[in-house]
C-alpha cells in the first residue's frame, strides 16, 4: 500500500500517513469493505464483511483482532515492581508472576489517565498494555528510580484470538500447555511468543503477542488450524459491542483521559468509573494517591453505571433524565445486545444520580427511520456489570467446541 | 534516643531563622549542618591565615528591621560595619560614576547628563517596589482557595496601584513582565549608569538585562530603595548573629551531621537518619535544601511524579561566581575618593556588554570582560586583617555552572587572572599586590553549600519562579504534601538575598498546623 501513497515531496526520508501492522498483508485480502480506520498511527480494519456476522463469529465461533496497535511499554530493572506499584492504583506486588492485571493510573488530581493490562513476568519485568501513549508519563513516573522504560509498541505485534472456539484453534494449532493457561494467565509458548488468556471481549478468549519479526509465521499457523473452527478476522466495530456486553470501559468514549483532556473537570477518578476495587490505598504512596483519598472521603461527583433500557433502540449518545425532566447524565456507549437480547448502556450520572438516587431514570433516545428522526423516553434501571456472563470464559481446561 | 518537635536540615540563615522561630515558640529544635560553621551561602572565609572575607554574600540589602528585631540579631552581634554604601560604576574613561540615595554624579563631583530622567526612573521602580513590599514579607497567595485574610491583602495590593493613578498604574502593568533592558534603555542611554542599575536585576541569576521579567526582579531589589549594607565582621558575622538567636532561643545545634535520608511513618515525617547512621526523631522537618534534593531525601516515591517533576524544572543553573583576594596593600581606583573605595564598586560599563557576557555564559564560556560587584570591606572593617592588608570580595556575574572544558584548577585561575587583570587596569598596582586568591565557580558553591547549580538564590529568580509560583505551583505555602515536611530554605518565597524571611515564614506555616495524634 505505501507504494500507492504518493509523496508529495520527492525524496522525502520520513514515512507519511498510517502505517500497517506486521498483520496487514495476512489480513488486508479479507477486507471486502474497505472500511478503515486509524489507531494510534497504524491503519486498522473498522470491518472486514458485515459487523453483524463478525460480533456473531465472536460469540459463537472465533475471531482475530490485530491489537498491534496498542501502546506496549516494558518496565525491567531492580526497581520495576516499585516504579509500577508507583504508577498504578492497584497493588501489583499482589499480582502473581505471570499474570495479567487491569489497572487504571492516575494525576496527581486523581483523575484516571488511561487504563490498561499490566502483565507482570516478575518482580522486575513487568509489561504495561494501553490505549494512550504513555512513554513520556512512564520516565516522569520512574525518575529516581532503577529502571528501563522500552517503547514495544513497534516491536511487539498482537493478535486477539476470541470466541468460544478459541481454545480449540490453539490446540488445533500445536501450542501445548495451553490448556492450563487460567484467565488472566501468560505462558511463553515459543521463543518471541507469549499468550495471556485475556481479552476485551468477556469470553473464552487469548491473546498472543509476538515479535514483529516473527508475525508471519504465526500467522501461518494460526490461521490454517482455524480453519474448521469458524476463525474469521473482525474490526473494531463488532469489538466494541463485544465489549459493551462484557462491561468494560474504553477511553475516549466512556471517560477522557485526563492528560488528552483541554477541560480539567473532565477528569474522572477511578471511583467514579465504578472501579473502587482497583484502588488499594494501603500499598504505600501512588500517584495520585492523595487527592484519591480526598476524593473518597468527598464521594463521586459523577458515576458511570450499566445501564438497561426499555425498547431496542440502542440509546446511543442519549440524554438520561431523573423523572424525565432533570438532567442526570448521559449515555457513553450503548447497543441493542443481541446474545443478551437487552438494550443496554453504559451512562455517566451526576451524583446524586446514580450514587444516591437510582430510581426514575429516563433515557431519551433519538433515532433515524427512514429520513425521519424520531423520539422516545424510555424507562432506564441501573444494571450489573458485565451484562454478558458466560462459564466457559473461565473453565479450565477450556472447553473445545 | 531524644524526640524532637522539629529538625531543621542545614544552617544557613534561614535554617537558622527557621530554628529561632520554632524554639522561641516553645518548640525543642535541633539543626542539622553538614559543615564545620554556620552559613550556607552567607559565610566567612580564609583567604589567607589572617584574612577573613565574605565567602559569597557580602552585602545585606533586604534584612528587614522586622526579622533584625523578632531574631534579636542585634542582641547576638550583629551591626553594619557600613550602611548605605553608594555605588560607583566604574568606566574605562576614568569617569566613573557614583549613585546613592541623594542622586547622581560623576566620581569627581561633575554632574551627569540624564540624571533627572534616571532618577525618575528610580524613584518610579521605588514607588511600585513598595506596593509589592507586602507581598514580600507574607507567604505568597495561595494557588488553591484564599481565606479572608489573604482576600483582604491582596485587596489592599490592588487598592495601593489604584492609588498610585492611572498613569502609574498602567505603567507598573506595562513594565511588570518587561526586561531591564528595555525599560532602562528607555530612559537613559546606555553605559556605565545603566550598566549599575540593571545588574540588580540580574546578579545571581541566569539572565541577562534582555531576559524576560528582570524589571520585576529589579523591582524586588528595590523594596527597601534599593540600600546596601556591609555588616560588621563580614557575612560570617550576620551568621554568628542568627546562630547565637536559634541557641538562645533554646534550638541546638550540630555540625559536621549530614542528613543522609529521611523516615517517614505512613504519610508523614518521623525523623532522619545521618550519613553516620544515627536516627533523630521529630515531628517536623524543615529543609533549607532546595526541593528536588529535600524531595529525593523524604524518598521520590512519596510523592507525586508532577510534583518532582516541577522540582526536577526549577531552573537553578547558577552563573554567579566568587573572587575573593587578600591584598598587600589597600587598592587605589583612579578617579575614586578613599571614601568612594567603601562603596560598592561596579564593573558593568553597559547593558549591551552585560547581554554578550550572558551570551558566552548561555554557551558554556568563561567571560572575557567580567560583569563585578565589588567591595573591600576590611576598609570600613579593619578587624577582618590582622595586620596591614587588605581583602577584596568580588562577585563575577555571568560565569558559567555548565563550564565548557569543566571546572578545573586551570579554568578558576583563568576566571581570576581576567578579574584581577580588570581590576588592575581601575587600580594599577592591585595584580601586584595580590597575596592570595580565592576562586569559588558555580560549581564549588554548589558543592560547598548544596544549592543545586551553584545559584545563589536556590532558583532562578524570575517571575514564574516568584511568589505563588515559587519554589514550584502546589508548594508554595512552605509545606510539602507529606505531613511535617516543609521548606525553609531562599527557594521558596520570597527568595534568595540574606532576608531570613523565607525560614520565619516556613516555621510559622509549620507552627499553625495541628499535627496528628501520633505525632504530636
Amino acid at each position: 500500500m505505501t507504494g500507492h501513497r504518493p509523496n508529495l515531496k520527492d525524496g522525502l526520508p520520513v514515512r507519511r500517513g498510517l502505517v500497517e501492522t506486521p498483520f496487514d498483508r495476512h489480513l488486508r485480502p479479507f477486507s471486502l469493505a474497505e472500511d478503515w480506520m486509524p489507531w494510534a498511527g497504524f491503519v486498522s480494519a473498522r470491518r472486514f464483511e458485515t459487523v453483524e456476522a463478525e460480533y456473531f463469529a465472536i460469540r459463537n465461533q472465533a475471531t482475530l483482532f490485530d491489537i498491534s496497535p496498542m501502546h506496549k511499554y516494558a518496565i525491567t530493572g531492580r526497581d520495576a515492581l516499585a516504579v509500577v506499584n508507583r504508577l498504578v492504583t492497584r497493588n501489583a506486588a499482589k499480582l502473581g508472576d505471570n499474570r495479567v492485571g487491569y489497572t487504571v493510573w492516575c494525576d496527581e488530581d486523581g483523575s484516571v489517565i488511561d487504563d490498561g493490562t499490566l502483565f507482570r513476568f516478575s518482580e522486575t519485568e513487568f509489561q504495561l498494555c494501553c490505549q494512550e501513549p504513555q512513554y513520556s508519563w512512564l520516565h516522569d513516573i520512574a525518575w529516581g528510580f532503577d529502571v528501563t522504560i522500552e517503547d514495544q509498541s513497534d516491536t511487539i505485534a498482537g493478535l486477539a484470538l476470541q470466541g468460544p472456539t478459541s481454545f480449540a484453534v490453539l490446540k488445533e494449532a500445536g501450542f501445548d500447555g495451553v490448556e492450563n493457561l487460567k484467565p488472566f494467565g501468560i505462558m511463553d509458548v515459543a521463543s518471541g511468543l507469549k499468550i495471556s488468556r485475556t481479552g476485551f471481549t468477556g469470553d473464552l478468549g487469548y491473546e498472543l503477542w509476538v515479535e514483529a519479526s516473527k508475525a508471519d509465521e504465526l500467522w501461518d499457523r494460526l490461521w490454517p488450524a482455524g480453519q474448521n473452527y469458524g476463525l474469521r478476522p473482525i474490526g473494531g466495530e463488532a469489538l466494541d459491542m463485544a465489549r459493551i456486553e462484557a462491561g468494560f470501559i474504553a477511553a475516549r468514549v466512556d471517560f477522557q483521559p485526563i492528560h488528552d483532556a483541554q477541560r480539567p473537570s473532565r477528569g474522572r477518578t477511578p471511583f467514579e468509573l465504578g472501579l473502587d476495587w482497583l484502588v488499594d490505598f494501603e500499598k504505600g504512596h501512588f500517584n495520585g494517591r492523595r487527592a484519591l483519598l480526598e476524593a473518597q472521603r468527598r464521594g463521586p461527583r459523577t458515576l458511570l453505571v450499566g445501564l438497561e433500557i426499555e425498547g431496542h433502540k440502542p440509546a446511543r449518545d442519549a440524554f438520561v433524565y431523573h423523572g424525565k425532566k432533570k438532567e442526570a447524565g448521559h449515555v457513553t456507549s450503548a447497543l441493542w445486545s443481541p446474545t443478551c437480547k437487552r438494550n443496554l448502556a453504559l451512562a455517566e450520572l451526576r451524583a446524586p444520580y446514580g450514587v444516591s438516587v437510582k430510581d426514575d431514570l429516563w433515557v431519551e433516545i433519538y433515532h433515524p427511520k427512514e429520513g425521519k428522526w424520531e423520539k422516545v423516553m424510555a424507562q432506564a434501571k441501573i444494571a450489573e456489570r458485565p451484562f454478558f456472563k458466560n462459564k466457559r470464559r473461565s473453565a479450565t481446561p477450556p472447553g473445545l467446541f | 534516643m531524644t524526640q524532637y518537635d522539629a529538625i531543621v536540615i542545614g544552617a544557613g540563615h534561614n535554617g537558622l531563622a527557621a530554628a529561632a522561630t520554632l524554639a522561641g515558640a516553645g518548640k525543642k529544635v535541633v539543626v542539622l549542618e553538614k559543615n564545620g560553621d554556620p552559613g550556607g551561602m552567607a559565610a566567612n572565609s580564609t583567604v589567607a591565615p589572617g584574612y577573613e572575607c565574605p565567602a559569597m554574600a557580602h552585602l545585606l540589602s533586604n534584612l528587614d528591621g522586622a526579622e533584625i528585631a523578632s531574631l534579636g540579631l542585634e542582641r547576638h552581634g550583629f551591626a553594619y560595619a557600613a550602611t548605605d554604601l553608594p555605588t560607583i560604576s566604574l568606566s574605562s574613561d576614568g569617569k566613573h560614576i557614583v549613585s546613592d540615595a541623594k542622586g547622581v554624579r560623576y566620581a569627581d563631583g561633575g554632574a551627569l547628563a540624564g540624571e533627572a530622567e534616571f532618577l525618575t526612573l528610580r524613584a518610579r521602580l521605588i514607588r511600585f517596589a513598595d506596593q509589592l513590599a507586602a507581598l514580600k514579607r507574607k507567604p505568597p497567595p495561595s494557588l488553591s482557595g484564599i481565606d479572608w485574610r489573604e482576600a483582604a491583602s491582596l485587596g489592599k495590593l490592588a487598592l495601593g496601584l489604584r492609588r498610585m493613578g492611572k498613569e502609574d498604574m498602567r505603567e507598573f502593568l506595562r513594565v511588570l513582565l518587561s526586561n531591564s533592558y528595555d525599560t532602562i534603555l528607555d530612559e537613559i542611554d546606555d553605559g556605565p549608569l545603566a550598566g549599575a542599575f540593571a545588574l540588580d536585576s540580574v546578579l545571581g541569576g541566569h539572565v541577562g538585562p534582555r531576559s524576560p521579567g528582570t524589571v520585576l526582579t529589579l523591582m524586588y531589589r528595590l523594596a527597601n530603595g534599593g540600600a546596601k549594607h556591609q555588616p560588621r565582621g563580614g557575612m560570617g558575622a550576620v551568621m554568628r548573629a542568627f546562630e547565637k538567636s536559634a541557641k538562645s532561643a533554646g534550638a541546638e545545634i550540630r555540625y559536621g551531621a549530614a542528613v543522609e535520608r529521611m523516615v517517614l511513618s505512613g504519610d508523614r515525617v518521623t525523623g532522619v537518619v545521618l550519613a553516620d547512621g544515627t536516627e533523630i526523631s521529630g515531628a517536623r522537618v524543615l529543609s533549607s535544601l532546595d526541593p528536588k534534593t529535600t524531595m529525593v531525601l523524604a524518598g521520590v516515591g512519596n510523592f507525586d511524579a508532577e510534583m518532582i517533576r516541577r522540582a526536577r524544572h526549577i531552573r537553578t543553573k547558577g552563573c554567579t561566581a566568587k573572587v575573593n583576594l587578600a591584598l598587600s596593600a589597600a587598592p587605589v581606583f583612579t578617579g575614586l575618593s578613599d571614601d568612594l573605595h567603601r562603596g560598592r564598586i561596579l564593573h558593568a560599563p553597559s547593558l549591551a556588554v552585560m547581554e554578550k557576557a550572558f551570551n558566552l555564559a548561555k554557551y558554556g564560556e568563561l567571560p572575557t570582560s567580567p560583569i563585578l560587584e565589588v567591595t573591600i570591606p576590611s576598609l570600613a572593617d579593619p578587624g577582618l586583617v590582622d595586620g596591614d592588608g587588605h581583602v577584596l570580595s568580588a562577585v563575577v556575574q555571568y560565569v558559567p555552572y555548565s563550564l565548557k572544558q569543566g571546572w578545573a584548577d586551570d579554568s578558576r585561575n583563568a576566571l581570576g587572572d581576567v578579574v584581577v587583570d580588570c581590576l588592575d587596569q581601575f587600580a594599577p598596582g592591585l595584580k601586584a599586590a595580590v597575596t592570595a586568591r580565592q576562586v569559588l565557580s558555580p560549581a564549588d558553591i554548589e558543592a560547598q553549600t548544596g544549592a543545586p547549580g551553584g545559584h545563589w538564590h536556590h532558583g532562578e529568580m524570575i517571575a514564574d519562579q516568584m511568589l505563588m509560583l515559587r519554589p514550584a505551583p502546589g508548594i508554595e505555602r512552605y509545606a510539602l504534601p507529606v505531613e511535617g515536611l516543609y521548606l525553609c530554605g531562599a527557594s521558596t518565597h520570597p527568595g534568595g538575598d540574606v532576608t531570613g524571611i523565607p525560614g520565619c515564614n516556613a516555621a510559622k506555616a509549620a507552627l499553625q498546623v495541628k499535627l496528628g495524634r501520633a505525632a504530636a
